[in-house]
């Protein structure tokens, strides 16, 4: 049997990225935030997968940060779009409208 | 009732129960395992330990104050584990250098194998047990293998030891499976070299067929660069190769020097009074305290940098990146201990040497009009002899060959002595008295040490009748210490008398001056008479001196009914041998040889034979 919890969470892996960004780009957040919202549209199964990517994106110049403390925890680390992140945002959002569009088109011929 | 631990996370305080607390901690561990080698891990690490904090928090309250097995369980199933989500932070940084024993969990694949110590089932530090793993062996061999080794000279507890610090204990699930990872026992590896030879070869040919298509489509730049790239890759492989090759030397090198040390310093320490290098270092260092600072400064001096190679050699064998600052530190501690102890021991014992003293001591000498002189054989029991120079011991008749510096250590009634050959000389007298002066000499610390030790070597000259007997050999009580005690004889002798130096002496004279300058060799055997110019030969027909012997050299024939009975001298002019029927001859004109019946001579025209039958 084809295992299809893995291609599942592969797609949605791929589109991890462009959802945190898109998050992002509505208003500063710190990844509890982020988890809530991505739970609720059920694209993060583990929250784990966060946490690297975040700092992936970080680092790549994406993303950047600052501290703020919190009433009740930890301080808090709020995650912002940088300009290069909002070009790259409004990139992957067209290549994403495109590959939907592709991808139905694929998908509507064979049926 | 259970008990409670407090933890600190992200400044947070949390009591967790005990069993909660052991599985969070776990928990946390594996993950920093799979993102330790992760760029910007430790942030990774910190975000994730920030939301744990948060999600522990909201399950307590001031109602229930204590993280539960529950709570735990909610935040790793949350989180979710680390193989679920750890593959994103390794992807993206490991195409680069993929092949040098990155630890990846992407795609399932197996990881590289590395060694570490498996801490789970060791039976000491779980070197045998990470090494077994490695090489896909039971352990037990290896436990047997280095047991066994334990009897050499305690090597196999030497390179446990080493093993256990060079390698690094398996602590995280990462390192766990990349320890116990595709096995790389011996048809593994060879399979890799083969492999690796295939690759370079393959690599070589590429770089070879692309070189051409440049060349051929003329693009001189990128050609250029090729080649760079193929002499770096090139280079890279066989460095790599190399390396290998060190890493195995330094660690078989390294064991053979140990136990070579171990042998010595072991053997040296324990056999007290056996070996013969060890009665030489008794008569030298002042003490035993010496001896043993002295052995433990080389052991820790030659032994430190032996079993550094060793570590460092299984280092790069096994790819090992752990570095142990302590250990480095360490070692250079010991080393410059060790250092300091040979220093000490060496200037403590240098300044045993550092002043020489002589002392003179006159023999009276019945005068007679020629005094024969004999050399005494001093009886020593050289069975007993622990040391002897060049001959066997225990064997009588040794060579007594006048050198500096020759000594031996014998046994003479119990008593051990160090004993030196004594060396004649004879000169010419101011006054008209015999005067037999014994000179001793000896180094010290200061002056008065150095005058006393010199005192103290005993030498005897005796006379019976006419003949004056020279002992051979001096003696120094091992007490005195060697300190480069010497005796020197020095007979003055004045114009007009005559000695007759006996064959005996033949070797304790020492360039004695006379006036046809003849080699000590040849004088003995000979009377000899004090003139105002030196010792001149009384009765040296057919002796050659070194001038008339000069002056033959361009004599081209040798008289073969020379009726001298026998002449041999090997000198810096060449060899000339006087035999009753034959003569040998060798200098700088070339090589004679005449005998009865024929004769060869080769000089500047080329060889010639003669035979008594065919002119």
């Amino acid at each position: 049997m084809v295992n299809s919890e893995n291609t599942k969470a592969q797609m949605r892996k791929g589109v991890l990225e462009l959802c945190i960004l898109s998050i992002l780009s509505q208003r500063d957040a710190y990844p509890t935030e982020i988890i809530e919202k991505l739970k609720e549209t059920k694209l993060v199964v583990v929250e784990g997968t966060l946490y690297p990517l975040l700092t992936r994106l970080k680092n790549t110049g994406l993303l950047t940060y600052r501290w703020e403390e919190s009433t009740s925890g930890p301080p808090r680390k709020y995650y912002m779009l940088t300009e290069i992140g909002s070009s790259y945002l409004k990139e992957l959002h067209l290549s994403w409208y495109e590959l939907v569009d592709a991808v139905n088109k694929t998908i509507n011929k064979q049926d | 009732m259970n008990k409670t631990v407090t933890i600190n996370i992200c400044g947070i305080i949390f009591h967790i129960e005990e069993d909660a607390f052991d599985k969070l901690s776990k928990y946390l561990n594996t993950i920093k395992g799979y993102f330790s080698k992760a760029d910007g891990g430790n942030e990774i690490m910190s975000d994730i330990e920030a939301r744990i904090a948060e999600m522990l928090q909201s399950k307590t309250s001031a109602v229930k104050q204590v993280v539960l097995m529950s709570d735990v369980d909610f935040v790793i199933d949350s989180m979710g584990k680390p193989e679920e989500f750890a593959g994103d932070a390794s992807e993206n940084n490991n195409s680069s250098d993929r092949g040098e024993g990155y630890d990846t969990y992407e795609n399932g694949e197996p990881t590289k194998k590395r060694l570490y110590r498996d801490g789970d089932s060791k039976v000491l530090g779980g070197v045998c047990s990470g090494i077994a793993h490695y090489f896909g062996i039971d352990p037990v061999w290896l436990r047997i293998a280095l047991l066994l080794m334990f009897f050499f000279a305690g090597t196999g507890f030497l390179l446990y030891i080493i093993l256990w610090i060079a390698i690094p204990e398996a602590k995280t699930t990462t390192e766990r499976l990349a320890m116990k990872g595709e096995k790389a026992d011996i048809n593994n590896i060879s399979k890799a070299v083969k492999e690796e030879a295939e690759q370079l070869k393959k690599r070589m040919e590429k770089y070879g067929s692309e070189f051409k298509d440049m060349a051929a489509r003329n693009v001189p730049r990128n050609a250029v660069e090729k080649t760079v790239d193929f002499i770096g890759d090139l280079l890279l492989n066989i460095g790599r190769v190399l390396l290998k090759i060190v890493a195995i030397f330094m660690v078989f090198f390294g064991i053979i020097c140990f136990l070579g040390l171990f042998g010595t310093v072991f053997g040296m320490s324990f056999a007290v009074g056996n070996l013969e290098i060890q009665e030489w270092i008794d008569m030298i260092l002042l003490d035993g305290s010496d001896f043993y600072i002295g052995l433990f400064g080389i052991a820790f001096f030659i032994g430190i940098p032996i079993i550094m190679m060793i570590y460092f050699g299984i280092k790069l064998l096994f790819k090992i990146r752990y570095y142990n600052r302590w250990l480095n530190l360490s070692a250079g501690i010991l080393w410059l201990i060790g250092f300091s102890m040979l220093l000490y021991v060496g200037i403590r014992t240098g300044q045993d040497f550092n002043k020489v003293a002589k002392v003179r001591e006159t023999i009276s000498v019945v005068p007679n009009d020629t005094l024969i002189l004999k050399m005494n054989e001093v009886n020593i029991n050289f069975a007993e002899l622990h040391v002897s120079d060049d001959s066997e011991e225990g064997e009588k008749d040794f060579s007594v060959n006048r050198r500096h510096n020759n000594f031996m250590i014998g046994k003479h009634g119990g008593v051990k002595y160090l004993l030196g050959y004594a060396r004649l000389n004879i000169i010419k007298s101011q006054t008209n008295k015999i005067e037999l002066i014994v000179v001793k000499e000896a180094h010290g610390s200061d002056k008065q040490i150095a005058k006393t030790r010199a005192e103290h070597i005993s030498y005897n000259v005796i006379q019976q009748d006419s003949t004056l007997l020279f002992d051979n050999i001096f003696k120094v009580n091992d007490a005195d210490k060697y300190r480069d005690q010497d005796i020197t004889v020095i007979l003055k002798l004045p114009v007009g008398k005559v000695i007759y130096l006996d064959k005996s002496l033949e070797n304790m004279i020492y360039d004695l001056e006379n006036v046809t300058n003849t080699y000590d060799g040849d004088m003995i055997n000979r009377r000899w008479m004090m003139t105002e110019n030196g010792l001149k030969c009384i009765d040296c027909d057919g002796l050659i001196s070194v001038k008339e012997h000069d002056d033959d050299d361009r004599d081209n024939y040798i008289d073969p009914n020379d009726d001298s009975n026998g002449n041999v001298r090997i000198n810096v002019n060449g060899v000339d041998i006087n035999a009753q029927d034959a003569q040998i001859k060798v200098d700088s004109n070339g090589v004679k040889i005449n005998s009865r019946e024929s004769k060869l001579t080769i000089d500047k025209n080329g060889v010639h034979v003669k035979t008594k039958n065919n002119h």
